[in-house]
């Protein structure tokens, strides 16, 4: 014990202090802070405004979430659009959310765990509100800076993005007419703005550069939309990802209706689908130090060598390359 | 592009083409062109109908409470877990996933109220004479009656008796009758008992109504619960755009919520760890002594 017999470091583990730190009196006690909404034991009021008196003046729930995000009371129309945009969003067959949700479910689990779970479904390809948000709000700041014509800037971001999940555009809804639909009722309720146009924008650009056929899809008008109403991309992540996890509310009393639950062990890896390494023997312990070898790189061009070698396997995690990005960023 | 489901299953949800949305056979986009309302849209979706006009206005006024309720242990949930600054939608399911037999047990209360009413029913009972029933058998059980008390509002909380009252005006029913004799004969015997007043809560009240609404008690549970969600991700966003990740930052005026002088030890004092060749001894002499059971969770 000791300094661990290695002078580096910096502090003494036999004389460390024991027991916890005392409480800090020099500043003020902790409090949740929140510029969103307080409560005390008569009333819950949400910027500013009393929940039941909101709902006895006859705002609802769409009504309250322009409060909660925005701190104010949504325009008719406004509050018509988000209705009609939760509406289209509610729903959307087995995809990722109700799946997770049955998932959960057939483990025979509580509502509340599945419908929480598959909010986990948006990311940043499904529901890619947040990518999306950054991709527009840097387009327009770029036009800002440049002074170039937006459908110049949109292009130029577009030749770079065409495979990108959080686009908007693509080829999921050349035939069903939702997306358009969306943008056209924002267009005649008077809401649409900036974001709207950016979108057509960006719907320009990336059929005029796509060799397949492109059009808007639910993401592009989704955001669009909401974006024109004042949502933030974070806003729209979490609203609409909770606006989908009532439906996913509906798959888990489903397949707990109509599916036997799931035990553990139970479910079967076809052979046919492993494409792994052989099968193998498991070496003795003795044989262990013949057939294991220790993988620590000395060098970058060793590094380098092991990182191409662990890329080939699949499933080590080494072949994704991405950016963890601070949410926190601003453009 | 794979656009197979990863699970095959029979549905009488939905169905999605590359042309259209169906739910329970309505097209979803004809659904919003046609100027209906995420309120019919939760009938449509649970109860394959389309709402009369109170029920929906009652839908309506009932989300509109059950959004937002400041900290409870959903929103508090979200803060902590945004704390670590992961993609929003971790803090939001987390919230969601608070709710169980303490934070909001809509689904249990609902079943609660089926097996009373189906017992009324039965046993020829009246709904009055079935709450007295239901509550004595509770709490002779030394069971908590659910949908009575709050934690925080401790003279009732303000959504519940005005989410009754509209429950009243818009589709009173059998549930309202059950659940109104249950919190007459509730305060009743706390009387008798000596004690204090407890006032309905929101799973009391509101889930009484979505039970009215038709909503079976997965589906209300369902609602009330991820109505929070929204108000979660408001929560959540608010400290991740406005309040320091890790909630432990020294340079902050007030303590935050991870500060080191948050914590309160109540476990074994600190002790010698026992070297390997000491190890088996040990572990043998503390496992016959038995002293670590009383830490055992």
């Amino acid at each position: 014990m000791g300094n661990l017999d290695d002078p580096r470091l910096n502090f003494n583990y036999r004389t460390r202090e024991t027991g916890t730190v005392a409480m800090d009196t020099k500043r003020d006690r902790f409090q949740w802070v929140s510029e969103v909404a307080y409560k005390n034991v008569h009333r819950i009021v949400t910027r500013g405004y009393d929940t039941t008196e909101l709902v006895e003046q006859g705002y609802g729930l769409t009504d309250i979430l322009f409060i909660d995000f925005q701190s104010r009371i949504p325009l008719i129309e406004e509050d018509k659009m988000l209705n009609y945009i939760m509406v289209c969003m509610l729903e959307d067959g087995l995809s990722s959310p109700a799946n997770i949700s049955r998932i959960v479910a057939g483990g025979k689990t509580i509502l509340t765990q599945a419908a929480g779970s598959s909010i986990l479904a948006f990311g940043h390809a499904y529901g890619a509100y947040q990518e999306i948000g950054k991709l527009m709000d840097g387009i327009l700041a770029r036009q800002e800076k440049e002074g170039k014509p937006l459908a110049e800037v949109v292009e130029a971001v577009v030749k770079t993005r065409l495979d990108d999940p959080a686009l908007g555009v693509s080829g999921l809804m050349l035939k069903d007419p939702m997306a358009k639909r969306m943008i056209a009722r924002a267009e005649k309720l008077g809401v649409a703005g900036k974001y709207v146009s950016l979108m057509k924008e960006i719907v320009k650009a990336a059929q005029k550069l796509s060799r397949e056929p492109v059009d808007i899809d639910l993401l592009g008008a989704t955001a669009a939309v909401m974006f024109d109403l004042g949502f933030t991309p974070e806003a729209t992540w979490g609203i609409l990802a909770v606006t989908r996890a009532f439906a996913a509310g509906a798959h888990y009393c489903e397949e707990s209706e109509r599916e036997a639950p799931v035990c553990l062990g139970q479910t079967l890896t076809p052979k046919e689908w492993y494409d792994g390494p052989e099968d193998r023997p498991v070496p003795t312990i003795e044989e262990r130090k013949k057939v294991a070898k220790a993988m620590e790189a000395q060098t970058p061009e060793e590094w380098k060598q092991i990182f191409l070698e662990r890329q080939r396997i699949k499933g080590s995690g080494w072949a994704i390359v991405e950016e963890i990005d601070d949410p926190r960023r601003k453009i | 592009m794979d656009r197979q489901p990863l699970i095959k299953r029979k549905t009488a949800i939905s169905y999605k083409t590359e042309e259209k949305t169906v739910v329970r056979g309505y097209s979803v986009s004809d659904l919003a062109e046609a100027g209906y309302t995420f309120y019919d849209m939760l009938f449509i979706l649970f109860q394959n109908r389309i709402p009369a006009e109170n029920e929906a206005d009652m839908l309506r006024y009932e989300t509109g409470e059950f959004l937002e309720h400041s900290m409870s242990p959903s929103a508090a949930s979200a803060i902590a877990v945004i704390g670590g600054r992961p993609n929003l939608p971790a803090a939001i399911a987390a919230a969601v996933m608070t709710f169980g037999s303490a934070h909001g047990p809509g689904a249990a209360h609902g079943y609660m109220m089926h097996k009373y009413i189906e017992r009324a029913r039965v046993e020829g009972k009246t709904l009055e004479e079935m709450g007295k029933i239901l509550v004595d058998e509770y709490m002779d059980a030394g069971l908590a009656v659910m949908g009575m008390g709050q934690p925080q509002h401790l003279d009732g909380d303000p959504r519940a008796e005005p989410t009754h009252i509209k429950h009243e005006q818009l589709c009173s029913g059998v549930y309202l009758a059950l659940q109104r004799s249950i919190e007459k004969h509730f305060n009743a015997r706390r009387k008798k008992e000596g004690k204090a007043f407890v006032a309905v809560n929101m799973i009391g009240a509101g889930n009484t109504a979505l039970a009215e609404l038709g909503f079976s008690p997965n589906a209300a549970w369902c609602i009330g619960c991820v109505c929070r969600g929204f108000s979660c991700a408001a929560h959540a966003t608010y400290t991740m755009k406005k309040g320091h990740a890790w909630a432990a930052s020294k340079r902050e005026p007030m303590v935050q919520m991870l500060d080191l002088s948050m914590i309160k030890y109540k476990g074994p004092a600190d002790r010698e760890v026992p070297s390997q060749t000491e190890r088996q001894e040990y572990a043998r002499k503390q496992k016959e002594e038995g002293e670590y059971k009383k830490w055992a969770i």
